[in-house]
C-alpha cells in the first residue's frame, strides 16, 4: 500500500488541507504550467463565448444595443477586455506551439517555445490593450 | 466507405483522432478569424465610431425616442470619452448587411463553438469515470452547442432583413 503513495498523500482523511498539500506537492515545470494555463484560459473562453452569444440578442433593437454596450464600457470591463485579449492570445500561441510540436519539433524544444509563447502573449496584450485602456485611464491624466 | 477499424476500441480511438484533427483545423481557423474579429470590433479602425460620431448618433437617437433621453439621463447610455472608439448599432448593422461579413461571422461562430465545446468535453472527460455520466454530459454539451449555434446564426441572419 505504501508503495502506491501519491504525491502529497499524508495518509490522513480527505480534507481541504490534504487537498491543498496534494496540489502544491506537484512541481510546476514549464510543461505543466502551459497545460494548466491552456486549460484555465480555454474554460474561461468557453464561459465567455456563451455569454457573448447570448448578448447578440441586443442586436434586435437600437436602444437595447447601446444600453448593452454602455455596460461593457464600464472601466472595470475595460480591464476584463484586456484580460480577455490576454487569454485569447495565450491560448492561440500555446495552441500553435502544441500544433508545431506535434508536427515539426517533437518535444525537445518545448521549453524555449513555451517562453516564446509567454513573451508573445505579453507583447500582444500590451500592444492590443493600450488603445482599449488609453481613453479611460491615460488620457484623463494628460494635461 | 470501408471501415479501417476492427473492434470497438478501434472505433473509439478513431473518433478521438477525428476530434484531435478538428481541434487543429478549427484552432488554426480561429487564430485567423479572431485576429480579424479583434481588429474590427476592438481596435480604433473605421468599423468603430469615434467619440464625435458616437455622440452624434446618441443625439439622433434621443431626438427619435424619449426612452433614449431617459436612458441617457439615468446613465444607462453614456456619451463617449475623448479619444474613445465605440462599437455602435449602425456600424455593426452596416457591416453585417454584407453577405461576405455574414458568412465570416457565421463561420467564426461555428468554429468557436465547435472548438470550445470539443475542448470542454475533453476537459470534462478527464474527470469522469462512469460511462453513463460521460454519455449524459456529452449529450448535454452537444444540445447546448446546437442551441447556441441556432441562436447565433438566427441573430446574424436577421440583420438587415427587417
Amino acid at each position: 500500500m505504501n508503495q502506491n503513495k501519491l504525491p502529497g498523500d499524508s495518509g490522513t482523511t480527505p480534507s481541504f488541507r490534504t487537498f491543498l498539500s496534494t496540489v502544491f506537492s506537484y512541481r510546476v515545470r514549464p510543461g505543466m504550467a502551459a497545460w494548466i494555463l491552456h486549460r484555465v484560459t480555454g474554460l474561461s473562453l468557453v464561459l465567455y463565448l456563451v455569454i457573448h452569444i447570448k448578448g447578440l440578442h441586443s442586436l434586435d433593437n437600437h436602444l437595447a444595443f447601446e444600453t448593452y454596450i454602455t455596460g461593457y464600457r464600464n472601466p472595470l470591463f475595460k480591464f476584463a477586455e484586456v484580460m480577455l485579449l490576454g487569454a485569447v492570445a495565450f491560448h492561440a500561441f500555446n495552441g500553435l506551439r502544441i500544433f508545431l510540436q506535434d508536427m515539426y519539433f517533437r518535444s525537445e524544444r518545448q521549453k524555449p517555445l513555451f517562453y516564446a509563447v509567454l513573451a508573445l502573449t505579453i507583447i500582444v496584450t500590451i500592444i492590443g490593450g493600450l488603445p482599449i485602456i488609453f481613453p479611460y485611464f491615460i488620457t484623463p491624466l494628460l494635461p | 466507405m470501408s471501415q479501417h477499424y476492427e473492434n470497438k476500441e478501434g472505433a473509439v480511438s478513431r473518433a478521438k483522432a477525428v476530434v484531435w484533427l478538428m481541434q487543429r483545423v478549427t484552432g488554426i481557423g480561429l487564430v485567423l478569424f479572431l485576429v480579424l474579429h479583434f481588429w474590427v470590433q476592438h481596435m480604433p479602425t473605421g468599423f468603430l465610431a469615434n467619440a464625435g460620431e458616437y455622440n452624434e448618433i446618441l443625439k439622433t437617437l434621443s431626438e427619435a425616442s424619449p426612452e433614449a433621453v431617459d436612458a441617457i439621463a439615468d446613465g444607462k447610455i453614456k456619451a463617449a470619452l475623448p479619444g474613445e472608439h465605440v462599437i455602435t448599432y449602425s456600424k455593426v448593422l452596416e457591416r453585417l448587411r454584407s453577405p461576405l461579413w455574414k458568412i465570416i461571422d457565421i463561420l467564426l461562430l461555428l468554429f468557436a463553438l465547435l472548438h470550445g465545446m470539443l475542448g470542454l468535453m475533453n476537459v470534462l472527460g478527464d474527470y469522469m469515470k462512469r460511462v453513463q455520466l460521460r454519455k449524459t454530459v456529452l449529450f448535454f454539451c452537444w444540445a447546448v452547442t446546437l442551441f447556441l449555434a441556432g441562436q447565433g446564426i438566427n441573430v446574424i441572419m436577421a440583420v438587415g432583413m427587417k
